[in-house]
């Protein structure tokens, strides 16, 4: 049995050479070679969505994917969002300005679905944010500040787009 | 259930297509397993419920992710293919919503972009929701091994639960919808408890065709999730149906018939008796959504004058 197997993908960017073992998760190649721990471990069958990352821009749970199938694919982590020297990706800001960030174990998943969200659809409706972020689990906000913080991250994101 | 962090040992075998797959699956008899979306695999694996020594990926199985449209308007869908494409898929319009309505209530985006409808259907279980819904389209799908391939019937595949007709080195290449005649539609409702996520409790399936001058049934389809050890026609809630003018005595007796056919068991997640309430309410109202959907269609410029149900048996 080969007990370890190469895997050469794109994180954040930065292309990545490692040697895993084949049923390790894209959650724990993420977590424990690349030392990358905002993308959260909970469920880890899909339920709770604090695993999710983008693979080419589309959000999966981490914990449901193998990372050996990640090869030659370009992975966006919560690291990677964010805009030079620390600076907060819009989302990110609108997060904290609207209280949607208690505990902040949801946050990372819930911010990259959102990111997946607007790149697909910039003026969603409340529906379609409540859709879009239905795979993920938040035990603190109840949700109203989360939904608020999407539409506010939307609308900047639009004038953004104008200016 | 035990509960394990990691997955158990496994070697990983990259298949590029479904020939090199099925030669994978009959080199390693009984030791390798399927990996298609992973939403139901890697959980068996994680719970030790499977212990393959191979798994064999398919992700990078381009040839099997498409919806096409073919002559005489019939549908194929890969089995490599995301719920989430169907959910967006153009050709899954109109008399194929059904199909559609039903990506809809599954999972998460998160979900919808790795589960595929394959994985769906071989996964074999009885919550599972496409079956019903294909069921209700007259759907077969294609299953493909070293030595050929073969159809068999969506309604016919399952043998059990977690069970399917296919063997062990068959693979579930094709999903096939018959054309649909003129003047029918169909809907998929289920119940469950989170509105989202979660597994289905009860689910019905109801296609319905009416007749020239929508008021009678002129055929329908209806079958059932999570109400037997496998997905099942409810036959003889068809039959009362057949030729009938649509209306509440009709949708009772339906209903009532529907819930005689059906052998639901009592789980953590829901009761006997009370799957039985829930599948006699959303019978009838897959039913009436059905038909609204029929009696609204537009007129098929060359819809055959029959009025024989297009369903046997």
């Amino acid at each position: 049995m080969k007990n370890l197997v190469p895997l050469s993908f794109r994180v954040n960017g930065e292309q990545q050479d490692l040697l895993i073992r084949p049923w390790h998760t894209l959650l724990e190649v993420l977590r424990e070679h690349l030392g990358l721990t905002g993308t959260k471990r909970s469920c880890q069958e899909g339920q709770c969505g604090s695993c999710t990352v983008l693979i080419d821009g589309t959000p999966v749970n981490s914990c449901l994917y193998l990372a050996v199938e990640a090869q030659d694919r370009d992975i966006l982590t919560i690291e990677g969002l964010g805009r030079g020297d620390g600076g907060l990706h819009p989302i990110q800001r609108a997060f904290v300005e609207k209280g949607a960030v208690q505990c902040g174990f949801c946050t990372p998943g819930l911010i990259l679905a959102t990111k997946s969200l607007l790149d697909e659809n910039p003026t969603p409706s409340e529906d379609e944010i409540r859709n879009a972020i239905v795979g993920h689990l938040c035990r603190c906000t109840g949700y109203f500040q989360i939904v608020e913080a999407i539409r506010d991250a939307a609308s900047e994101l639009a004038a953004e787009g104008k200016r | 259930m035990s509960y394990h962090l990691r997955l158990p040992k496994f070697e990983y075998v990259p298949a590029a297509t479904a020939a090199e797959a099925c030669n994978l699956l009959a080199a390693n008899p009984g030791e390798a397993r399927l990996l298609a979306g992973g939403t139901d695999l890697i959980l068996q694996l994680r719970r030790r419920e499977i212990r393959p020594r191979y798994v064999i990926g398919l992700k990078g199985v381009a040839e099997l992710a498409y919806v096409r449209e073919q002559a005489e308007g019939g549908v194929t869908i890969g089995g490599m293919t995301t719920i989430h494409t169907l959910l967006t898929s153009p050709l899954l319009r109109g008399k194929f919503e059904i199909l559609a309505q039903t990506a809809a209530g599954i999972g998460s985006p998160e979900i919808r972009h790795l589960a595929t409808l394959g994985g769906n259907l071989a996964g074999a279980l009885p919550c599972a929701d496409f079956p019903s819904a294909l069921i209700t389209l007259g759907a077969k799908v294609k299953l493909q091994c070293r030595q050929g391939e073969r159809l068999v019937p969506v309604e016919d595949f399952f043998a059990g639960c977690g069970q399917t007709v296919a063997s062990p080195s068959e693979i579930l290449t094709e999903i096939q919808l018959p054309p649909q005649p003129s003047l029918s539609g169909g809907v998929y409702l289920k119940f469950h408890d989170r509105h989202s996520m979660d597994m289905t409790t009860t689910g019905v399936g109801a296609f319905v065709i009416c007749n020239d001058e929508r008021r009678t049934i002129r055929d329908v389809r209806i079958a059932l999730a999570s109400s037997a050890p496998v997905p099942m026609r409810a036959k003889n809630a068809e039959a009362a149906l057949r030729g009938r003018s649509f209306g509440e005595d009709a949708l009772e007796e339906a209903a009532s018939l529907a819930c005689a056919e059906a052998d639901p068991r009592t789980s953590w997640r829901a009761t006997r008796d009370f799957r039985m309430e829930l599948l006699k309410t959303l019978t009838k109202r897959a039913i009436q959504g059905a038909w609204q959907k029929a009696v609204s269609s537009p007129e098929g410029k060359n819809r055959e004058k029959s009025r024989a149900p297009l369903f046997p048996g």
